[in-house]
This record gives structure tokens, C-alpha cells and sequence, in this order.
């Protein structure tokens, strides 16, 4: 039997609780387990246990680390097409993102990230929103005076055109910086703006709930060094168990925009949803800059991101 | 625990006799590294205090800052690690010393430095295949300063590389016949 | 070879190489590369140095060496005695003053780091040589130090309780205030304990001189008159402009957390600069040149043992420990036993971040099943962890005292942490029994936790 090492960031849980990203793996586990009669075993490293966050990627190219649910636009200092996954206003809803998979982009990617080194078993699209400590940011223009956490470099350009001051901050320190003041909102995941208990600081919180400028790329992904190995039953099973999961991470994912809203609602801080107008206002902005400095990276980069934004909202 | 790391820069416990000009020339490359790494920390600190000054009076972007701080603490931690360890200050437990004779302690000592050269062997050829791979792709930092992570590599890289040579020359000191 | 074969021969290689004298980085390092080359994928051995990169990489980590400046910056120029001589001022009529103000000197630097080598580094430089110059014995003065050192962890903010809160998806305030009860119980043990020990020194320092005339610096008493302990306050002033200015950067919203090791630098260096002419580079070189040595010594121990417990963890070993135990079954403080037993044996090897990372996923459900407070337990799991700050054979705390005062035996300084690691078992036991001391102060300021 073949051991698989599944390894990603987030917290760990079980495989009916806890933060559906390592309840995603731990279905891959026990599904591609079962399909396989035993043949297919996989453990679960959480939290980054077992190899550092960024590192996952490279870890995964070399054969070093087996599978990896992993922010795709994380890899992108190695990769620069991979920020593709995380381009503001590219993707404004789960149902355009998903679609991805089945157009010319969806093959386009997989195509390079094969020769990359990368297979990807399960497409899953998170949604984001912001967190801030005190007046809300929804549209462009409130983002004006603001000291703001992006998270990525394309957030960052999109916010710094707003108007705001970016800021590079840590993620296990955005908790202590929006508290002191030094950080006045910040940019994720829904599920992170759960899990870093940034409610407890934040008196707003946008949503994107409904549409968001802010989607990324977060799928299930394998070493090719590793899928190559296997006999050719066994991978069929993988694929298709990854493919079959989608559905519950697109769910999982959805579930959480909907939770975070509660969470942070009652911990007493005012929800505001974007729209697709509102994203649209952000969308152009990001054309001008992120999409652009993108596009111009490489010819890889240009051919994706002419291929993403053809996909209809 | 190792020989005494004291204020008073005694004794650096490198190679003497035939030896020496090299480990006076590494000594030397040692002092200036100390020096550019001092330089190096009090930068970081003030970059970051910019940082923090640039936005609280002119609501300035702080997009490189802590990347700058980042690397300048990596390479001064690996720069001078060689310099760490030509005055043995890379510590470690020293518990069996009073039960071995002196020659049996000297031994022992030695087959440590040469477990510890093999174990700095392989992480220095690690790091230059890691730079190698960074320059060759052009991986930058996935910032928006974006700048090459060739760059803190290949200082992990040299500094690693210094530390193997320093050990060497610790190793091949007691056969020539100097004192550890 | 069994997970539990593999764990065993991991454990006893790295007692070996460690107590052969090889120097601590390299043998956990070396280990590490040897095991991996025996059991682990060859790809594996391409990633180790990526992989410690991204370990060291992260600013958050790095600001141990500005807070180590900043220490040093303090304990290397007149100012640190100058502080000292200030507190012993006002403390001499106190047994064990001197002490006594060393940890309240760690504690009150504990607030403003997040790391436990950090803290001891910064008060150690200076409250070592003071406290020896005036009589304490080396494992007395190295004890208060190390074990003073540990409530940077504990007291918030904490670099480890940040990685927990993350893990058991819990609030970080909650567990932050959940941790000041307990810090200060701590700080209290410890001042009662220095009086206690100090008195037994002077005691045994009196008899001997008695008996044959032999003087002990620890018999000195000082008398200072009312005047002359005011005129010696101006010289806090320094510290008091340091501490506040840190303070007010982070918590007026100026400064991020890592941001402030960086500006506490630059205000330390410009005191020492503007008050005691400390600025030429002959005046700066020791104290650059003794922060370099003591930051890379301890980088490059955090950076290999990242190595380590990544193979540990990629061998499953820690996690076969945790499941083994979780799979006992075992009653409610039996299974705490167990799991508190566990943190103590990692504790042996691998600084608090690594334990969290690895253990936290497998064993917090058992936890929450048994009912346990997880904020609670968060606390708990920390004050053991401190303890392996300060026990062998890997204790951060220790290789920064090694640093601070090379010339205290370690024999000595081991028998001086001794009693610290058993009042902090002490206080463990305790908050077993009153959870209060921890959960009061949350409960009071957020209301009580219903999330359990
Ligand atoms: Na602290
Ligand atoms: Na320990």
C-alpha cells in the first residue's frame, strides 16, 4: 500500500468538525482509502507540521510532500503565474471561479502547472472580506486614509491606488496590530477572519457573502512526481475523488461567509455586504494596476489572464 | 559547556602553525563581517522605526520595510556564524568532560567538529543548490518590493560556507600539532 | 523499523550527539539529516534548507535579535547597574531586594516581548553580574534569570499563546488575559522563593565568616538615607523613557508588534547614546559584537530545531505519542497527567512553538471531550513548556544565561533552575485546583467563555 502525506496550514480538527479545509482532506483520505480497497493510505499533517506554508509548494515540486491543500497565489514568488489565483476583481463569485475548471483557463492552468511539476485533484474558491476596527471599508473611496493589511502584492497595488497606506503584517500579529491601532482593517478568507478571532477587535466587518473582489485559489493539489508513481487505477481514484469533493468545498467555503457574518455581528460589529456594483468599482481599479503589472510578468501570465477574464461573471 | 565565550575577544580557537596565515586571513574576514553585520541589525532597527515614523507622519506605505529587516537579520545571522564559532560559541553540553582522560577528551572534540563540518557540508551544498535554483527561475519574495530571494540565499549560502572553512581549519588544527 | 522503534532510536541519537559536546544547533541539525536520509523520501533532503529559511524568515522570529540588542544595549553600558544600584536602592531593607527586582525587571519585560530568550537576555546581561557582584551565588542569580525569562511566554503578548489561541480556535484576548493571573502567581513565587534562598545564602555566608573570617560580598548591608535614594531615581529615568516609549508606540497604534523590537533598539541605543555617551564605535563594539554572538548562537538552534521536529513530525513520531495516549482512554486527570507528561518530554528537545505546532491537533479534542477549560488548559500547557525552557538538555533559557555569564558552571546553573521548574509544577498544581487565578480576570473582563 502506498502512504500518501497530506499537508496543509489550517487549523486541525476531525473529520465532522473543525475547519472544512482540513475536513477536506481528511474525506480525501478516507475516500480515496476506501475506493482503493487499502491500497491508498494518507495522513494529515495541520498547521503547517510537517513542512512551513510557502515551502508546501516547492516541497511538493522536488516529490518531497505528497499533496497539499494550498493558497495557490502563495507559490507566487516562485511561480509568478500562480497569483492568477488571487487577482482582485478577476473572480467576483463562487459560481465564475468554479466554472474556471471547464474552460480554456481551467486546462490552461493545469497544463502549466503540470509541467510545473503540480497536479490539482479538487478546485476549491474561497471568498473574502475585511475586517476593521473601526468605520467600515466596502467601497474604493473609503478605503482613503486608511492603513490596511492586503495580504498579497496585487491587494495591495488595488489598495494603495485607493488611497490607502498598505501595510506588511504577519498574519499571527494582525490580531495585536488592529488592536493597538496600528493596522486599521485587514483583508482575508472569511474562514481566517473567523479563526484569527479579529471580531474581538473589529467593529466592521465587510462580506463577501454575495460577490467579492476577493477570491482565491485554494485547491487540493499533488506532487506529479508522486501521481506519476502510482498505477494508473489508483490515480484515476484520486482524481476522481477530488473532483467529486468539490462540491463540499465550495459548500464549506459558503458556509463560512455566511458564519463569519454571525460571528462578528454578535460580537457586536456592523456587517455590510458587497455587491457586484461595489465590486465592479474595485474591479476597475484593479484592471489598471494589478491585472496589468500581472499581464505584463509573462507571456504564461498575459495568455491566463486574457483566458480568466473570459469567463463570465 | 564549551570554553568560556568572554567579553575580552580572548582567544580565537582556530589553527596556528603551518596553518596560521589562513586562519589569520579568516580572522580577519571574520572582523570585517562582524562589522557589517553590527552595521546590518542597527539598519534593521532603523528601517523599521522609519516605518513606523513614515506612516505616523505621512501616512506612508510600509511595503518593504519588514522584507529589508527580514534579510539583513538572516544574512547577519549566517555571516557571522563562522565568526560564532572561530571564538566556540556555539554552545553545547559538555557533561562527560570530567569523566574522560585528556587525550580521550581531545578526541572526542575532535570527532565532534568533524560531525558537525559534515552536518554544515551538507546544508552549505543545500543552500548553494537553493540560490542556484532561485537565480535560475528568478524567484522573487511574494511581496510587492518582490526582490530576488536569490539574495538572502546566497548570503545563507556564503555564511554557511565560511562556517565550514572555520571548522576545517579546527579540524586540521590539533593535526598540525596546535592546541585546541 | 515501528514509529515507536524510530521514536526511540530519534530520542537516543540526539542524547548522544548532544552530550558528546557537539555544539546543540548542529547536533539537532545533524540528526535530523541522518534520519531523514535513513526514512524519508531523497527529495526530502533538497528541502531542508528552504525549509529553514522559511522558518527564520519571518519577522516575527526575528525580532529576537533586536530585542537581544536591545538588552544588551542596556546590560553593557552603565545603565543597567545604574538601574540596579536605583532598585537596590529602594529594595536593600527587602532580603533578597536585589532579586526580588530581577524578576520583577524579567516580568516587566515579559509585557513588552513575546519570547522567552528574549526577555532573559534583555534583564540577564545586566541583573547577572549585579546580583553576583553583590553576593549571590551563580546558580541563584542564573535560577532567578532563566526561570524570570520563561514569563515572556506568559505574559502577553506571547509569540507561542498566538500559535495556540490559532490552533484551538480560541480567543487570543481571552487567552492573553487568562495568562496574567497565573504570570503574576509566578512572579510571586519567584520573589518569595529569592527571598526565601537569599536568606539561606547569607545565613550560610554569616556562618562561614564566623567561624573563619572568610567575607562574602552577600554580608554587605547598605544603608542609604532618604536622600540618597531619591537622588539615585533620575537615573530610571532612562528606563522609564525606554518602557513608555515602547508602550505607547505599540499600544497608541504606531507600531506593529514587530516593528516595536526594531524602535526599542533605536531608543536603547539613543540613551545609552545621549545619557552615557555610549555612540563611538569602540564604545559599541562590545555591545554589538556580544548581541551578534548570542543572537546567531540562538538563531541558528531555533532554525535546526525546525529541522528536527519536521522530521519528527514527518516520521509521526510526536503524533504517535499523542495518539497513543489519546487511544488509552484514559479518565479526566489521568489523560491531563498524561498529555502535561508529554509536553514535559518534548519539552526535553524542542523549544514551546514546535511542541504547539505538532501536539496541539491531536490532543486538544480529547481535551475538550474530557470537559477541560481550553483556555485553561492554553495557560497550563505554557507554564510546562516554560519549564522546559530551563531544564536540559535543549533549554533556550540556559544557552542564554551560557552567554550572559560564561563563567557560572553548568552544574550550577541546572541546580540553580531546579526550584524554579518546581515552583512552576507547583503552580500548575495549584491552578488544577483553583482555575480561577487564570479564568477570573477573562471572565471578568469579556464575561464567561460559552464556546467551550
Ligand atoms: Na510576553
Ligand atoms: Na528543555
Amino acid at each position: 500500500a502506498t502512504t500518501l502525506k497530506i499537508s496543509h496550514q489550517f487549523p486541525g480538527g476531525t473529520i465532522d468538525k473543525g475547519d472544512f479545509r482540513d475536513r477536506l482532506c481528511r474525506m480525501f483520505a478516507e475516500e480515496v482509502s476506501k475506493r482503493s480497497g487499502g491500497e491508498i493510505a494518507a495522513e494529515i499533517y495541520p498547521n503547517s507540521s510537517l513542512i512551513k506554508t510557502v515551502a508546501q509548494f516547492s516541497a511538493m515540486r522536488k516529490g518531497a510532500l505528497d499533496i497539499s491543500l494550498y493558497p495557490m497565489p502563495y507559490a507566487g514568488g516562485e511561480v509568478p503565474e500562480t497569483n492568477i489565483g488571487l487577482m482582485p476583481g478577476l473572480v467576483t463569485t463562487y459560481d465564475q471561479g468554479l466554472r474556471w475548471k471547464n474552460e480554456p483557463v481551467g486546462k490552461a492552468l493545469s497544463d502549466f502547472l503540470a509541467d510545473k511539476g503540480i497536479i490539482l485533484l479538487t478546485w476549491v474558491w474561497q471568498a473574502g472580506g475585511v475586517a476593521s476596527r473601526s468605520r467600515p471599508l466596502v467601497t474604493p473611496d473609503d478605503a482613503k486614509g486608511m492603513k490596511v493589511r492586503g495580504g498579497s502584492r496585487e491587494m495591495d497595488m488595488v489598495l494603495q491606488t485607493a488611497g490607502a497606506s498598505v501595510l506588511s503584517v504577519p498574519s499571527n500579529e494582525i490580531y495585536t496590530a488592529m488592536q493597538t491601532g496600528a493596522c486599521d482593517a485587514g483583508l482575508t478568507s472569511s474562514t481566517s477572519l473567523i479563526s484569527f478571532r479579529l471580531e474581538e477587535v473589529a467593529k466592521a466587518l465587510t462580506s463577501g457573502a454575495k460577490a467579492s473582489y476577493w477570491f482565491m485559489l485554494e485547491p487540493l493539489m499533488m506532487s506529479k512526481a508522486t501521481f506519476d508513481k502510482l498505477p494508473k487505477n489508483q490515480q484515476d481514484v484520486l482524481l476522481a475523488v477530488g473532483a467529486e469533493l468539490e462540491a463540499f468545498g465550495r459548500k464549506g467555503a459558503q458556509d463560512d461567509d455566511i458564519e463569519v457574518a454571525k460571528v462578528y455581528e454578535k460580537a457586536g460589529a456592523k456587517v455590510a455586504e458587497l455587491d457586484l456594483e461595489t465590486v465592479n468599482k474595485w474591479r476597475d481599479i484593479a484592471r489598471d494596476t494589478a491585472w496589468k503589472d500581472y499581464g505584463g510578468k509573462s507571456a504564461n501570465c498575459a495568455k491566463l489572464l486574457k483566458l480568466a477574464s473570459d469567463v463570465a461573471a | 559547556m564549551h570554553a568560556p565565550v568572554s567579553d575580552s575577544e580572548a582567544t580565537p580557537t582556530g589553527a596556528s602553525g603551518p596553518l596560521a596565515p589562513l586562519q589569520r586571513v579568516i580572522s580577519m574576514l571574520n572582523s570585517i563581517i562582524v562589522v557589517l553585520a553590527a552595521i546590518a541589525l542597527i539598519a534593521a532597527c532603523v528601517i523599521l522605526s522609519y516605518s513606523v515614523a513614515g506612516r505616523a507622519l505621512f501616512k506612508a506605505a510600509n511595503y518593504w520595510q519588514d522584507e529589508a529587516a527580514v534579510f539583513l537579520l538572516v544574512g547577519a545571522t549566517f555571516m557571522t556564524a563562522a565568526y560564532v564559532q572561530e571564538h566556540r560559541g556555539h554552545v553545547s553540553i559538555e557533561a562527560f568532560v570530567g569523566l574522560m582522560s585528556p587525550l580521550a577528551n581531545k578526541i572526542r572534540l575532535w570527532l565532534v567538529d568533524v560531525a558537525s563540518f559534515l552536518f554544515c557540508a551538507f546544508f552549505t551544498w543545500k543552500s548553494w543548490t537553493l540560490t542556484h535554483e532561485a537565480w535560475e527561475d528568478g524567484q522573487v519574495s511574494n511581496s510587492m518590493w518582490s526582490p530576488p530571494l536569490a539574495i538572502p540565499y546566497a548570503l545563507m549560502a556564503a555564511g554557511m560556507t565560511l562556517l565550514c572553512l572555520q571548522l576545517l581549519l579546527q579540524i586540521v588544527a590539533p593535526l598540525t600539532g596546535a592546541r585546541r | 523499523m515501528s514509529v515507536f522503534g524510530i521514536g526511540i532510536a530519534y530520542g537516543a541519537a540526539t542524547l548522544f550527539a548532544m552530550f558528546a559536546g557537539m555544539p546543540i544547533a548542529f547536533a539537532l541539525g545533524a540528526v535530523a539529516v541522518v534520519f531523514m536520509a535513513i526514512y524519508m523520501p531523497s527529495a526530502s533532503l533538497d528541502t531542508v534548507t528552504q525549509n529553514v529559511y522559511e522558518e527564520m524568515a519571518s519577522i516575527t522570529l526575528l525580532s529576537i535579535p533586536l530585542f537581544i540588542l536591545k538588552g544588551a544595549a542596556i546590560g553593557r553600558s552603565r545603565a543597567g547597574q545604574d538601574l540596579y544600584s536605583a532598585l537596590h536602592a529602594w529594595l536593600h531593607r527587602v532580603p533578597g531586594g536585589l532579586g526580588v527586582a530581577n524578576v520583577f525587571a524579567c516580568a516587566l519585560f515579559a509585557a513588552m516581548a513575546g519570547s522567552s530568550p528574549a526577555t532573559c537576555s534583555a534583564i540577564g546581561s545586566a541583573g547577572i553580574p549585579e546580583m553576583r557582584k553583590r553576593g549571590y551565588s551563580g546558580g541563584f542569580a542564573a535560577g532567578i534569570i532563566a526561570a524570570g525569562g520563561t514569563l515572556g511566554i506568559l505574559l502577553p503578548p506571547s509569540i507561542t499563546m498566538i500559535l495556540f489561541a490559532i490552533a484551538a480556535e480560541k480567543s487570543l484576548g481571552r487567552l492573553f488575559l487568562a495568562g496574567i493571573g497565573p504570570g503574576l502567581l509566578l512572579v510571586t513565587l519567584f520573589g518569595v522563593y529569592a527571598v526565601v534562598r537569599f536568606r539561606q545564602e547569607y545565613a550560610q555566608a554569616k556562618a562561614v565568616y564566623e567561624k573563619s573570617g572568610t567575607w562574602s560580598d552577600i554580608l554587605i548591608k547598605d544603608e542609604y538615607t532618604m536622600a540618597q535614594r531619591f537622588s539615585v531615581l533620575p537615573r530610571v529615568i532612562p528606563f522609564v523613557l525606554l518602557l513608555t516609549g515602547v508602550m505607547v508606540a505599540l499600544y497608541g497604534g504606531l507600531a506593529t508588534p514587530s516593528e516595536t523590537a526594531g524602535l526599542g533598539g533605536i531608543l536603547a541605543l539613543a540613551l545609552i547614546a545621549l545619557i552615557y555617551g555610549v555612540w563611538r564605535p569602540t564604545d559599541l563594539a562590545p555591545i554589538m559584537r556580544a548581541t551578534l554572538r548570542e543572537s546567531t548562537m540562538l538563531m541558528l538552534i531555533i532554525g535546526m530545531s525546525l529541522l528536527y521536529s519536521y522530521v519528527m513530525s514527518y516520521l509521526h513520531i510526536s503524533q504517535s505519542v499523542a495518539e497513543y495516549i489519546v487511544a488509552m482512554h484514559l479518565p479526566r486527570w489521568e489523560l491531563l497527567f498524561a498529555i502535561l507528561l508529554m509536553v514535559v518530554v518534548l519539552g526535553f528537545f524542542l523549544p514551546p512553538v514546535s511542541i504547539i505546532l505538532m501536539t496541539a491537533p491531536i490532543i486538544l479534542p480529547p481535551l475538550r471531550a474530557a470537559n477541560f477549560d481550553i483556555i485553561w488548559f492554553g495557560v497550563v500547557m505554557t507554564i510546562v513548556m516554560e519549564m522546559g525552557l530551563i531544564h536540559p538538555p535543549v533549554g533556550l533559557n540556559i544557552f542564554v544565561i551560557r552567554n550572559v555569564a560564561p563563567d557560572i558552571p553548568l552544574r550550577e546553573v541546572i541546580w540553580g533552575t531546579l526550584p524554579f521548574v518546581l515552583l512552576m509544577m507547583a503552580a500548575v498544581l495549584l491552578l488544577c485546583f483553583v482555575p480561577q487565578i487564570s479564568t477570573a480576570l477573562p471572565d471578568l473582563v469579556m464575561g464567561p467563555d460559552l464556546s467551550r
